[in-house]
């Protein structure tokens, strides 16, 4: 572990006070009061049974979806106020998101979908294609970039999706179960090329099923059980 | 459970999508109600004169001949004749004018017939009975018919110009589909209704093998000429003058109401057959479920079809409804030029039109149900789960990337594309055609009310007028000093007119004599120019048509006082079945009498108000005065016209617009897990809607290139078609109505049908919450 957290600290790259999201209005909520902070350069497992919440607790710091109550502070901003149009311009500059199944557009070639976020972001080409090339290359990927993702391996495609998520440099990377959809030798290597991304100083708050990914790679895990923070335990150090 | 039961359950699902319920109805709605107009204007149209004219055996011909320069041999060799193939006659005929109860019954054309059957021209009786003795009459058409009140059975006619006036008894009246005479008399009574001097005339009715066109009619009458001694043909009358009288108004419309009705029908088609084949191949996972739980193929099918039936039937139905309340105005203005047509809507028309709808939806919508009922469990849910690769078209468009993205998405559905493409092509062609035929009418209605050039007349209006009491030179003068004395006139000119005859032509020829210059008034000219020097004439297409005769010919006009050679010099447009003839007083001094003087036309300067000049010209005149300033009338026919077309553009390019929002809402279902990983990446509400307001932009603009040029295409064809039911040419003026600004400008309505449509789904997309969207798979 790098530091000590304080919850609000001015370093903290997220900061979650009191935060609900009930997905129907008066049904139980998926998360209910749930505070935590993440630090500058903190790697972050959370963990949890099937349905208790962690995906809607990563959509809610990514800004896919807005808290029922509560505030999320992410990268400095209050962003459970933005509107739609001010979220979108947040994500694609301050987070980058990394899910089980890669979500890569099936018709944009490796690098174009490498290069969207950027573009959405207001890049030229010119100026996002050093960047991504180099992103290729240190994901080992740099051999398929005009091929479609439907021609890839899995562990290839997920090497696509974190290359796409950071493009455009961002504070804070978000990973879905990243390994879930891979075999044990891929995870490994995934999970190795998390831990290289961490060194080099990317906050990483990480979903997953799995406690030796968690235990390997996060200095902190934070388990959830009915949308409720259950125990804050410390992870073996890195 | 029963067969029907398990689709209720296996469609539950599928029904939801409503907005596609509604694109579905709307669409069918719009082609079924103009498909019923169509239908019921085809029907009151033709068919009647088609049917009745069968029935009575109407004659193609009817020859007058000048009983003194053929005998009765001479003219039944005629009935021997290559081309003819049935013909009665001789009957006697005389040309009389008739006075009931003290009033001119006008010029009637009287023939002696001893009975109303026959191989050509079977008369129907329709009240009365035939003559059987001297002094008795039976008349074309119905009681109550013609001035005044009209004469009824036991009516006493007289008539003028011949001793001791005989009177003639109303005993009958009987219809002659061809209209070979205004009234039938035994055939020894005509000789006493002859007025002294006039030649004994006798007429011969024919049915010719070929008598399709005016040139082929041309052509029989000149073979029974030849056949005849010189001389002894004095006129022909043509069973096309009688049609083109009959067809009415509502025909002319036919042309464009068909378009219309065609564009509707190829969209509808379009669309259901994109609706169900896009709910297929949405619905792959789907299908392959059903039938992995034991749907027979049939049974998928059958979920498939039901899917659109009910919304077609909808829609069907409430588009004969639609078409019935739009026949309406329609057919009442046919119904008024044309005595045989009915003015309801038949019922077959409005079975036909929703049945064949329903049925062509039916069969657009079993290709894709039947392809769904061919698929096997496995190879559904494979299907469903096989990603789409599209080629990377967006990587090399250097635009801004959601416009890029956007403007690629057809390559990767090509198929969806061309359904936008065509449904937008047909809308906006569909809106090009209509304003370009509201153009083309008005051009027309200005042109044969002559409204932008002659925008006041002077006509005959008050007491001192009415049949029979011409106005007196006295109240004539007033009217020209009140046109001089009235600032605002720019030029105007008295128009004598009256019946002249002219060889070749049975009717009598409408003569408009002109008493000063007369170019300023703004005939349209279809070929040919104003008559310029004396001895020139303009006519009309009817005059043309039923003569023979081309701009450039001379012709023998008999004024009644006098013979003139004319020279053709130019065709004017003035839609009738009449054939009329425009000269200067000069050129046709018979016509220009005191009792021929008909109206004033008057121009007015520039800025000058057409109804203050009215006012003013009618209070100089005072109440008195038979002569009133007034408006030229225009036919209404042109603002139901007009009307209609606006109506059928408006429906065809909502249906156009549904289409649109179709397929976009389909592909937006389709993509939405993909519209979610956009919106995760960062893609703003506004980026995500430029993002599918491309989708549709480029087939959209292909759209508009298509259907400008077919638009003004269709517009000249369609204003041809209508001229030519109306049996009248057009100047060209009439389909010149597309300058390029203008194509370019009307040519956007294809891109507002593409937005509007699009509008819809793209905003639903970009509102979207992505984690919903993502979830969604
Ligand atoms: N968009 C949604 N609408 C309604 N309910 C939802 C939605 N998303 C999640 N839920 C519900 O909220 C609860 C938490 O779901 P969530 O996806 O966050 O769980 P999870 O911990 O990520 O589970 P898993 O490990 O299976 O991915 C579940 O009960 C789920 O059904
Ligand atoms: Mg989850």
């Amino acid at each position: 572990m790098r530091h000590q957290s304080v919850p609000g600290a001015p370093s903290d790259v997220i900061w979650l006070d009191g935060v609900t999201k009930a997905y129907q209005a008066g049904g139980p909520p998926a998360l209910a009061d749930v505070s935590m902070n993440v630090a500058a350069g903190e790697v972050v497992a959370v963990m949890g049974p099937s349905g208790s919440g962690k995906s809607t607790l990563l959509n809610l710091i990514a800004g896919l979806d807005r808290p029922t109550a509560g505030t999320v502070t992410v990268a400095g901003r209050r962003i459970d106020t933005l509107g739609e149009a001010a979220l979108a311009r947040f994500r694609a500059r301050h987070v980058g998101i990394i899910f089980q199944f890669f979500n890569l557009l099936d018709d944009l070639t490796v690098e174009d979908n490498v290069l969207l976020p950027a573009q959405l972001a207001g890049a030229s080409r010119r100026q996002a294609g050093a960047r991504a090339r180099e992103l290729l290359e240190r994901m080992g990927i740099e051999q398929h970039r005009d091929e479609y993702p439907a021609r890839l391996s899995g562990g290839q495609r997920q090497r696509v999706a974190i290359a796409r998520a950071l493009v455009n440099s961002p504070e804070l990377l978000l990973a879905d179960e990243p390994t879930g959809a891979l075999d044990t030798a891929t995870v490994q290597e995934i999970g190795r090329l998390l831990r290289e991304l961490n060194a080099a100083g990317q906050t990483l708050v990480l979903v997953t099923h799995d406690p030796a990914l968690a235990q390997r790679y996060a200095a902190r895990t934070v388990r959830i059980v009915d949308g409720r923070m259950a125990l804050a335990g410390a992870g073996v150090p890195a | 459970m029963t067969w029907f039961g398990v689709i209720r359950t296996a469609t539950g699902g599928m029904l939801r999508h409503k907005v596609q319920a509604v694109v579905l109805g709307m669409v069918l709605l719009t082609s079924t109600a103009s498909a019923t107009l169509g239908l019921a204007l085809l029907a009151a149209g033709d068919t009647p004169f088609t049917r009745a004219f069968a029935a009575q055996h109407g004659a193609d011909v009817t020859i007058t001949v000048n009983a003194a320069r053929a005998s009765s041999a001479e003219l039944a060799a005629t009935r021997a004749l290559g081309g003819v193939t049935a013909a009665s006659g001789p009957f006697s005929e005389a040309t009389v004018q008739v006075q009931l109860t003290g009033q001119p019954f006008g010029q009637r054309v009287l023939a002696g017939r001893s009975s109303p059957g026959g191989p050509v021209d079977d008369l129907v009786l329709n009240a009365g009975h035939w003559p059987n003795g001297p002094g008795q009459i039976v008349l074309n058409g119905r009681p109550g018919a013609g001035p005044g009140n009209g004469a009824r059975l036991g009516s006493v006619l007289t008539v003028g110009g011949v001793p001791r006036t005989p009177p003639l008894e109303v005993v009958g009246f009987a219809n002659s589909i061809t209209g070979t005479a205004d009234g039938w008399v035994t055939p020894g009574e005509i000789t006493t209704l002859r007025a002294a001097g006039a030649p004994a005339s006798e007429q011969m009715l024919y049915s010719f093998a070929r008598a399709g066109s005016y040139a082929q009619v041309r052509a029989d009458v000149a073979e029974v000429s030849r056949a005849l001694p010189a001389g002894a043909v004095a006129g022909a009358g043509s069973w096309l003058a009688a049609e083109s009288e009959a067809s009415g108004n509502g025909a002319i419309m036919e042309p464009f109401v068909v378009a219309f009705a065609l564009i509707g029908l190829v969209m509808a088609v379009l669309i259901v057959g994109n609706v169900v084949s896009g709910a297929v191949i949405a619905g792959y996972r789907r299908i392959g479920v059903l039938k992995s739980i034991g749907l027979t193929p049939a049974q998928v099918v059958a979920a498939y079809l039901s899917r659109v039936g009910w919304p077609a039937a909808a829609g069907c139905l409430a588009g004969a409804v639609a078409g019935n309340l739009l026949a309406i105005p329609v057919l009442r203005q046919s119904a008024g030029a044309y005595g045989v047509g009915s003015q309801q809507v038949p019922w077959w028309a409005s079975v036909a039109a929703p049945a064949g709808m329903l049925t062509l939806t039916l069969l657009a919508a079993l290709g894709p149900a039947l392809r769904a009922g061919r698929l096997s469990a496995v190879q559904a849910i494979a299907a469903g789960r096989a990603p789409r690769t599209g080629r990377g078209y967006a990587a090399r468009l250097r635009l801004p990337r959601p416009a890029g993205l956007g403007l690629a998405a057809p390559f990767a559905r090509p198929a969806r594309a061309m359904v936008t493409l065509a449904a937008v092509a047909f809308g906006s062609c569909a809106v090009i055609f209509a304003f370009g035929l509201h153009s083309s009418l008005s051009r027309a209605a200005a042109s044969d009310s002559l409204s932008a050039t002659v925008p006041v007349q002077i006509q005959q209006s008050g007491p001192g007028g009415g049949p029979g009491q011409a106005p007196t030179a006295a109240q004539d003068a007033a009217v020209t000093a009140a046109l001089r004395a009235q600032p605002g006139a720019l030029h105007y000119v008295t128009v004598y007119s009256g019946g002249v005859k002219v060889p070749g032509i049975t009717q009598d020829v409408l003569a408009q004599a002109f008493a000063g210059d007369a170019s300023w008034t703004g005939y349209g000219i279809v070929s040919g120019r104003w008559y310029g020097a004396p001895g020139e004439v303009d006519v009309n297409t009817a005059f043309l048509n039923a003569s023979g005769l081309a701009v450039g010919d001379t012709v023998t006009v008999n004024t009644r006082t006098a013979q003139v050679t004319v020279r053709i010099a130019g065709e004017v447009f003035q839609p009738s079945s009449e054939p009329q003839l425009y000269g200067s007083t000069q050129t046709l001094p018979g016509v220009a009498r005191g009792k021929n003087l008909d109206h004033y036309d008057v121009g007015l300067r520039p800025g000058t108000s057409a109804a203050a000049y009215i006012q003013a010209v009618n209070s100089a005149l005072g109440t008195r005065s038979p002569w009133g300033a007034t408006t030229p009338d225009i036919s209404n026919f042109y603002s139901i016209a007009t009307g209609l077309v606006g109506l059928l553009a408006l429906m065809v390019a909502v249906a156009a617009g549904l289409g649109v929002l179709n397929t976009v809402l389909m592909t937006t279902r389709d993509r939405v897990h993909d519209l979610g990983i956009f919106k995760a990446l960062g893609m703003r509400p506004g980026q995500m809607l430029t993002m599918v307001a491309c989708w549709v932009a480029g087939p959209a603009v292909v759209a508009a290139a298509v259907a400008a040029p077919a638009a003004a295409a269709l517009n000249t064809a369609t204003v041809h078609a209508m001229a030519g039911t109306a049996h009248t040419g057009v100047p060209a003026s009439f389909t010149q109505v597309f300058g390029p600004a203008r194509l370019a400008l009307l040519s956007l309505a294809a891109l507002v049908i593409a937005v509007a449509g699009a509008f819809p789904p793209a905003s639903w997309a970009a509102r979207a919450r992505p984690a919903a969207a993502l979830r969604a798979e």
